[in-house]
Parts: C-alpha cells; sequence; structure tokens
C-alpha cells in the first residue's frame, strides 16, 4: 500500500522541521523523512547554531533580524508544547563585529540603520574594557600558520567594533530541531527516521512522490528538498530539477575548534559572540569555559569539497568521520591567539568536523523549481541556522502561494515578516538569480 | 639541573587508524605529542622554575616529521630539542640505546624525564632501558615530583588509588602519569618564540647506536573495532543487572 | 626453548585467579613450567599451583623488611637472579598494576625484548598478540632474542586445573639492596581517588536520562561500586551536573575503555565520536529506538532507575 500526504519534506534538520511546522499550521499532512536517527542529527547537530544580525545585504539582514524574534519567544513559537528531551535555549550574548578590511562592516552598519537593528559603536578601549583579554592588533591579511609571514609583529591598531546587544547562540542545535520536530507533531505532522531518499518519482510532468531505500514509495503532491549537504544529490533525483538551477550547492568540509578560556576569563558567562574578519574567525563561548571557534573562510585557506554520502561513511580522506586536521587546527587556533594572547592551545585538537551546503553565491536558495510541487531550501551555506524558524514560515506560505497557482518565476513572492514591519521580496533566494556579488561569499553570508 | 625529556610523535588517539599490507598503519592521520609526555614536559617546566639556570632538552627519535612533535614541546617551555632522525621502525630496545647515545653526546643529565607510556605501541618498557643502559633508578606512573637535598621523592600510582613513595638519587628518570600534573598549553605568543629555538638532527650511524642483543618487531596488525551488531537484554531489572554483571565479569573480564 | 618462569602474584595468602589463567596459558605452549613466588610459600599456595600445570615452584626469598621487600628494583633483581640460575629463557608476569612495575625492570635488566599486554603468547616461537593504538589494532610482534620476556593481559585465559607433580626449591638473592632507590612508604587502601576517564576499564556514563544533577550521583556510586570512571554527555555538563572534566565526546574526552556503559544517553553522532572505540558497549535506555540501541553490543531496555541500583545492590 503506497502512503499519501500532501507534503514529505526530505530532510528533518532545524530547516526541514519549521516547514513541517509551518505547513502542519495551514492544515497540510506533512511526513518528514530523514536517514539520521532523530530529529537535528545531521549537520544541524555540528552547527555552531549562531544568531547574529550582520550579514552583507540588506534582505539578509533583515531575515536574520526577524528570525531572531522568534528565538526570543521560543516556547510560544513552539506552540508551548513539551519535549520529553526539554527546549533548546538562546543564550544572549552580545555580539561583536570587529571592524577591519575582512568585513564590509560599513556596509553593515548601512544595513543595521535600514533595518532597524539595535547597535553600538565601540572604540578599542571599549572593546578592552568588555573583552579584558583581547589584543586589538591589526593582523590583515589572514594567513596560514604555514607562511613565515604569519608571525610577524604586528604595528597598527584596528578601529574598533559594531556590537549587537541582540546576539547569541543556541545552546543546542539539534535539540531545537528536536522541539520544533514536536511542535509539528502536535500539529499533525509525521516523522520517519532512518529513511534514505533514493527517488523522487514524477508523472506527467509533475512530483508525484519517493522512494526510499527499503522500496517503500510514499506519495505527495509537494516533495520539499531540505537535504542540507545532500542537497544537490536530491535535486539530481527530481526529473530536470537540477538543469533548472543557475545557482547550484554543494558540501563543503568544515572544522570548528574547541579551545580553553585563559586562566581567569569567565568566557561562558561573561564573553561575546564576536566575528572577526582580521583573522578570519568567530567565536562565541560553549560549555567547559570553552571557545568554539569556526572560519570566516579566509581565501588562504583551502576548500576541500566532499561527497557527503562519503563523508559521513567515513571515506572522504582526512575528513572521515570527524577527524580535525593539525594544520587547520593550528590556523584557527593561533589566529585567535593573536586576538586573544593568553588563549592556551592545547596540542590535542578538539572539535568539530562536518559539512556546509554551499551555494555558489553562499546566500541559500528558497525557492520553487522547474517541476511543479518540488520546492527547496537548500544552500543555507553554514549561516542560515538562526533563520530556521523563519524560514519555515516563509517556505510554507510560498508553498501554499504556488499551489494556490502563483507563478513566483514570473511575479515573486512577497513575504509579510510577521515581527519586524518589513516585506521580503523571495524572488531574491531564487535558483534563477544571477550569482549575487554582494554576498562575502563566505560563512557570513 | 639539565633536564632531558624523551618525547615521542604519535598518531592521534582521536584519529581513526587504518591497517596497511596488515603490517603498518596509515600514517596520514594526524600525528602529535604523546599526551603523557606532556606531563614529562610540563614536570620539567615546574622544576626548572624551582631550580633556576636549568636547561629543558626535548628528545625524540623519529622520521623527519617528529620535528613539529619537539616543536610542540618547545612551544610548552623546553628550552632545545634533538631529534635523533631515522626512517627505521624501531622497537624498544633500540629507541632506549639511541635516546641514551644521544643524551650521552649531549649531557650529562641530571634527570631524564618520559610519559609512562606511548598511546601508540603502549610498551611501557623505554624508560626503564634508559635507566638500565645510564644505571639510573627508574619509577613509572609518577604523580608527584620533589627535589629534597639533592634527591628526587616520588609519589607513584598502582591501580585504585594505591601508591608508593620513592626516594631516588640523581640522576635517575622519572615515567610521568596522568596525575603529575596539568599539561602546560602554549599561548601563541609562546608559539613564536619557540619558532627561534634550536632544534639539533642526529643520525643513528654519527652515534654509533649499537646493536641491541634481541628485538620486538611487528609481524602482523589486525583492526580491532568491529560493527557492532546489538544483542538485547530483557527481563525484570534485577534479571538485566545479574546479566549485565555477568558479561563484566565472563566476556569482558573487566570485574573479579 | 629451554624453561619458562611464570611470576606470581598472590592475595590473601591464594594465588589470583589471574596467574592461575596465565599458567594455563604458558601450558599450552611450554612444558615445563616454574612459579616464581615471592613473599612466602604455603601449602595452599603450592597446591594451586600444582593443580594447575606448575612443575618447579621457586621461594624466591626476600628480606622481610617490607621496605625492601616492596621495592620494585629489588623484587625484579630477584626475578632477574632466579632467571640467570635457573636458566629461563622465558619470563612471563602479569600486566597488573605491579607487573607493570616489575616486567620491564626486568626486561631491562636482561637487555631482553618484551611484549606487555599480552592476550596470546605462543613461548615456543615467542610471538605474542597485543592491543595497540588505544585498543584499536591487534599487533602480533615476533621476539627473538636469548631471553624473552612477556607480560600477559589478567583473564587473557580462564584457568584450567592440569594437576601435576611439583617440586619446591628456595631462592635466595643475596644480592645488595640498591642505594639509588628507596621505598619510602606506601599505601595499599584504595583511596577515593577516581579513576580516569581516559585511562579506566570501565566507564559508565549517564546523561539526558538521568534528569538531574542530583540523580546523578547514581552514575557516581555506580561507577564506584564497578571501580569504573564515571562519564556524562554533553547534556549532562552543560545542564550542570556535572563538572566539564567528566564530559565525553567530541568536544570531551575520546575514550577507549574496555566497557562503556551508557545510561540514559540517546548516542548523538558527537558522543559516539568519543567513546565509538570502546572494546563493548552497553547502552541502558528507555527508549529502543534510541540511536544508541542501533549501535551498541548490549542493549538494555529498561528505567536505569531500576536497574543501576540493582547492579550495586547484586555486587
Amino acid at each position: 500500500m503506497t502512503k499519501k500526504y500532501d507534503a514529505i519534506i526530505i530532510g528533518a534538520g532545524v530547516i526541514g522541521t519549521p516547514i513541517a511546522y509551518e505547513l502542519c499550521k495551514m492544515g497540510y499532512k506533512t511526513l518528514n523523512v530523514d536517514k539520521v536517527p532523530d530529529a537535528g542529527e545531521g549537520s544541524t547537530a555540528g552547527s555552531c547554531a549562531i544568531v547574529r544580525a550582520h550579514y552583507s545585504t540588506e534582505d539578509g539582514v533583515a531575515l536574520a533580524y526577524e528570525g531572531f524574534k522568534y528565538w526570543l519567544d521560543w516556547e510560544n513559537y513552539l506552540g508551548n508544547v513539551t519535549d520529553e528531551k526539554g527546549l533548546a535555549k538562546y543564550m544572549n550574548t552580545g555580539s561583536i563585529l570587529v571592524k577591519s578590511d575582512g568585513h564590509d562592516w560599513r556596509k553593515v552598519k548601512k544595513h543595521y540603520d535600514a533595518v532597524g537593528v539595535k547597535y553600538e559603536e565601540w572604540d578599542v578601549d571599549t572593546v578592552k574594557k568588555h573583552v579584558p583579554p583581547i589584543d586589538m592588533h591589526k593582523y590583515w591579511p589572514v594567513r596560514r600558520p604555514e607562511d613565515p609571514t604569519f608571525y610577524d609583529e604586528p604595528t597598527e591598531m584596528l578601529e574598533g567594533a559594531i556590537f549587537c546587544p541582540e546576539g547569541g547562540y543556541v545552546n543546542d542545535p539539534a535539540l531545537s530541531a528536536h522541539n520544533i520536530m514536536r511542535a509539528a507533531e502536535s500539529k499533525g505532522g509525521e516523522f520517519m527516521f532512518n529513511a534514505e531518499v533514493v527517488d523522487i518519482r514524477s508523472e506527467n510532468g509533475k512530483v508525484k512522490g519517493i522512494t526510499l531505500k527499503d522500496g517503500t514509495q510514499i506519495d505527495a503532491d509537494i516533495v520539499v528538498n531540505v537535504g542540507g549537504p545532500h542537497s544537490f544529490k536530491v535535486n539530481q533525483m527530481a526529473e530536470g530539477v537540477w538543469e533548472g538551477c543557475n545557482i547550484k550547492t554543494k558540501a563543503l568540509r568544515h572544522e570548528v575548534m574547541y579551545c580553553p578560556s585563559p586562566d581567569g576569563y569567565d568566557y561562558l558567562n561573561d564573553g561575546y559572540h564576536m566575528s572577526d574578519g582580521d583573522i578570519g574567525c568567530y567565536e562565541r563561548p560553549e560549555v567547559g569555559n570553552m571557545f568554539l571557534i569556526g572560519s570566516e573562510d579566509p581565501e588562504c585557506d583551502p576548500q576541500e569539497w566532499v561527497d557527503p554520502d562519503e563523508f559521513y561513511a567515513g571515506k572522504g580522506g582526512k575528513g572521515r568521520d570527524n577527524v580535525l586536521t593539525d594544520a587547520q587546527w593550528k590556523a584557527q587556533c593561533y589566529r585567535l591567539g593573536k586576538r586573544i594572547p593568553s588563549l592556551k592551545v592545547p596540542n590535542q585538537p578538539k572539535g568539530v568536523v562536518d559539512l556546509y551546503d554551499v551555494s555558489d553565491d553562499w546566500i541559500p536558495i528558497y525557492d520553487k523549481s522547474d517541476l511543479p510541487g518540488f520546492y527547496m531550501a537548500v544552500g543555507t551555506s553554514g549561516n542560515q541556522y538562526k533563520n530556521a524558524p523563519v524560514v519555515g514560515r516563509m517556505m510554507a506560505e510560498l508553498i501554499d502561494a504556488c499551489e494556490k497557482g502563483l507563478d513566483h518565476d514570473q511575479e515573486p513572492f512577497q513575504y509579510e515578516f510577521k515581527y519586524t514591519q518589513r516585506t521580503l521580496n523571495v524572488g531574491f533566494f531564487s535558483r534563477k538569480r544571477e550569482i549575487n556579488y554582494d554576498s562575502s561569499f563566505s560563512v557570513n553570508g | 639541573m639539565q633536564i632531558y625529556v624523551c618525547v615521542k610523535h604519535v598518531p592521534d588517539s582521536a584519529a581513526n587508524i587504518h591497517i596497511v599490507d596488515n603490517l603498518k598503519i596509515e600514517e596520514s592521520v594526524p600525528f602529535l605529542l604523546n599526551p603523557y609526555d606532556e606531563h614529562a614536559v610540563t614536570e620539567a617546566v615546574v622544576l626548572k622554575n624551582q631550580v633556576p639556570g636549568s636547561e629543558i632538552i626535548a628528545v625524540c627519535l623519529g622520521k623527519k616529521d617528529a620535528e613539529s612533535t619537539l616543536r610542540s614541546a618547545l612551544a610548552m617551555g623546553a628550552d632545545r630539542g634533538l631529534l635523533v632522525e631515522t626512517e627505521k621502525v624501531c622497537d624498544s630496545m633500540t629507541t632506549a640505546r639511541a635516546l641514551h647515545a644521544a643524551i650521552v653526546k649531549d649531557g650529562p643529565a641530571d634527570m631524564i624525564l618520559t610519559g609512562k607510556e606511548s598511546i601508540d605501541n603502549e610498551g611501557m618498557q623505554t624508560q626503564f632501558r634508559i635507566g638500565a643502559l645510564f644505571d639510573f633508578p627508574v619509577v613509572t606512573n609518577a604523580v608527584s615530583l620533589d627535589i629534597k637535598n639533592g634527591n628526587a621523592i616520588v609519589t607513584c600510582e598502582l591501580a585504585g588509588g594505591r601508591t608508593r613513595t620513592f626516594d631516588l638519587s640523581l640522576p635517575c628518570v622519572i615515567g610521568a602519569g596522568r596525575g603529575l600534573n596539568t599539561p602546560i598549553y602554549p599561548t601563541f605568543p609562546d608559539v613564536v618564540k619557540s619558532r627561534k629555538k634550536p632544534i639539533e638532527t642526529l643520525t643513528l650511524p654519527e652515534l654509533n647506536v649499537p646493536a641491541a642483543p634481541g628485538s620486538a618487531k611487528i609481524v602482523s596488525m589486525t583492526p580491532l573495532v568491529q560493527k557492532r551488531h546489538p544483542r538485547k537484554i530483557t527481563g525484570t531489572p534485577s534479571a538485566q543487572a545479574a546479566e549485565i554483571i555477568r558479561i563484566l565479569k565472563q566476556e569482558a573480564k573487566v570485574l573479579s | 626453548m629451554k624453561q619458562a618462569g611464570i611470576v606470581i602474584e598472590v592475595e590473601h595468602n591464594q594465588v589470583k585467579e589471574t596467574s592461575l589463567g596465565m599458567i594455563t596459558l604458558a601450558g599450552r605452549t611450554a612444558e615445563s613450567l616454574t612459579a616464581l613466588v615471592m613473599d612466602g610459600i604455603t601449602r595452599e599456595i603450592t597446591d594451586q599451583l600444582a593443580a594447575h600445570g606448575v612443575h618447579t615452584i621457586v621461594d624466591l626469598v626476600l628480606p622481610d623488611a617490607p621496605e625492601i621487600r616492596l621495592n620494585p628494583a629489588v623484587r625484579a633483581a630477584a626475578v632477574v637472579h632466579a632467571a640467570r640460575e635457573l636458566t629461563l629463557d622465558r619470563v612471563l608476569g602479569l600486566s597488573s598494576p605491579e607487573g607493570k612495575d616489575l616486567l620491564p625492570r626486568v626486561a631491562a635488566l636482561l637487555d631482553a625484548p618484551l611484549v606487555m599486554d599480552c592476550v596470546d603468547v605462543d613461548l615456543n616461537t615467542g610471538l605474542a598478540n597485543t592491543s595497540q593504538y588505544s585498543g584499536k589494532v591487534m599487533a602480533q610482534i615476533q621476539l627473538t632474542g636469548e631471553t624473552l620476556v612477556f607480560g600477559v593481559r589478567p583473564n587473557a585465559v580462564p584457568p584450567e586445573p592440569r594437576p601435576v607433580q611439583a617440586k619446591t626449591v628456595v631462592l635466595t638473592d643475596n644480592e645488595a639492596v640498591p642505594e639509588n632507590i628507596t621505598l619510602r612508604s606506601w599505601d595499599n587502601k584504595d583511596s577515593e581517588g577516581r579513576q580516569s576517564l581516559v585511562e579506566a576499564d570501565i566507564i559508565i556514563a549517564g546523561g539526558r536520562g538521568l534528569k538531574n544533577k542530583d540523580n546523578f550521583s547514581l552514575i557516581i556510586d555506580c561507577a564506584e561500586k564497578l571501580n569504573a570512571a564515571p562519564g556524562a554527555s554533553r547534556v549532562a555538563v552543560d545542564e550542570g551536573w556535572v563538572p566539564y572534566a567528566f564530559q565525553v565526546g567530541q568536544t570531551g574526552e575520546k575514550v577507549s575503555p574496555q566497557v562503556y556503559i551508557a545510561c540514559g544517553i540517546s548516542g548523538s553522532i558527537q558522543h559516539f565520536a568519543g567513546m565509538k572505540t570502546a572494546k563493548m558497549i552497553i547502552a541502558v535506555n528507555r527508549d529502543e529506538n534510541a540511536a544508541i540501541m542501533a549501535n551498541c553490543d548490549y542493549q538494555v531496555p529498561g528505567d536505569l532507575f531500576d536497574i543501576l541500583p540493582e547492579i550495586m545492590k547484586q555486587l
């Protein structure tokens, strides 16, 4: 017997679950399928779950600021559902954007003004007052420790930073997806795990359903690709979808380091999220009074594009099975060691390796496809975690409008933000767009 | 004091080990300073702070790549490094002879520190062989060390928290355990400083390392981590507990 | 091979089971076995040794003074003396805490090759199997030399009876007490020192299923009973139930114990990254669909609050 749903969502991470939740609220009967054992256990679990507003485009800033409001209102957003695992917590640390050559911070400031994001400008002394162990020398350009000039003494100082009091991180990203799953279930959504999709079936030029690895066929008139790092493979399964995208996605291997905070500095409780283009790093606090150190993908760092199936099966060369590389460990930790000279860097690397689902311009694709009934929320490029709840709503409304006859390609759907009084042209995230050269082409989005 | 710290360049314990030709491991995994040796280096730095004017020399036998492990020791506070460079895989008897020869050439040593074992071969013996070659006293799994009246007072741990405290005359060899200290980790400024510290490279022929009267040679290697096939333990909590205890005793042999 | 000498460990006037197992292992490839017993011989001990296949029992007489008798350098010298006197060309002992401080001394003094922690030994060929790389690899090692020394993993082989006629030899070592190493004091009672996570044979770890800080004491108490190290998943640390030092996983300690008992831990990928090299995983969980239940050796569906107290009661 073939089961039938209104919509099948491929993926139950932090983007797939809110799409289901919002569709359920609109009366759709949904099923999420995911090859991992539980919600958020895929690349969501490896996310740094940072919530910050700075993006290189105004729409990017607006979306993030809207998303922020959802995290503040988490329990209400979930409809006060109970989750036996507890609720994920949003930690508001405030967010520091270092004024550097590595970020177009003047543009960010302009976007903040346009969107109405609250911020302060800090000079070097103010930064030091808030972050006592910091050294505000200018180290630009970003280099690697293999380069002898990496160790050159800096001579100039940075200007300061832009501080957003609204910003931080979510303490348990996998749990946040689990929370949204429970909320979706309370509205009738269903979830299926350990289930790998191997085919997207279509008939008469319209999507018909999916086929799982064990041969199970499940039908629905709507199928949504939220496959994360697997998104390009899922798109390739659906007739004409991959070919119909002007912007493509692929999987990038990415390492995040965990390094203990210097003695005497309670980074966990007193620290800030920081984006520092001058050293190509971002940081946030983590349990155990650790610095979580991410990379902003500086040009000098190699990019390792991998096959997601091989990566997760442990066959991805040096990327196998979440093993950090010593060279990248030193690169990220020593870069932060310039900014925080008292940071102690253990010899044994500690951290997370996972994949980004990266689009050609590092801006996601939230769109329909060339196959009627098939939609995609892909190319999240390591920077869309914070937007997940609002993206869920936006995708649900986009799907609903298209199913009701909207030609989104000709007449892009306009999404009304719920909290900030703005309208977003969803065509901004079109698969048909030309590469957006306003993008930072990095995790900063 | 002239303090020698013997360090080893080993694969990261977090790395997945893959075996090549049933004989050796694939060496593309990250290598780093043997974790027990971190305690040895740290203790040397503690001693140096107590006895001003001391010098810490990190000694390593290994391939050219092992230089990065010596750099780690230098960043942690060692003053200079000696790399006995060889492409050969050396067993403990030869390793001890090589390290002994390097220290004799560089010495004299007032103290030799090592980790209590390496996390790759887990041989647990090189420290004792170095001690025998020098005729220095040796202790292993040291958890505290004091220098008093020219002697080393060392407490060593057996399992289960049992301890023994020894009085060693100097020079001596001490195998550091986890309980000895919290390893020092270098800051970026430490790393910058360590880049200027010297590393001298030596070879086995120039050290005239004598042949050992015996050897230990790996003849085959097989991976131990297999796919797991879960079996279910059912019944009342009491029956489940009894079965767990039986498994711990009879299968895993970790309870007596 | 001429003669195999086996260093025997005795506790409460009984030969340890682990020593008897080592005799059984040695007996598989050696005709004639010699037991080396320090700290005195009783009738009970000789009977036990003869019942398991030992032909010659050597009473290695050490000075009575405990600070001399317990000095591992003194003990090692006594074993070396016996090996030379009795022309033993194979020496075996346990890779026990005492053995780890004795056998390498013996090997170093004899300048003989040694493999520690063997799970199998062929005394004829000099081949031994031992694990390396934190339990990830089994290596077969060929020893060559005049005398070969083996440290045998306790419980590698269970003891099997093999009664033979045994003779007893008394050997007194008159060598001088070493001056460069003296034993000042010893503490034989089990201290309260907790097992270290990275070194423990057994780790019992708790996660979200413990529900709160007070309940976590169940894991710690159970660990004490099992002589195990207590561990925790990230959630338990994040919630402040236990300090960060307990954390096992990608961002905590990476461990490879003989047995990992996961209690109320769902088994996220990041937790697995820290304990997947455990030799055996036992998962206690109420949720039979938890990821860990599919990736363990023994799944114990049930309430940890019922099962753990039962384990403690039955030990």
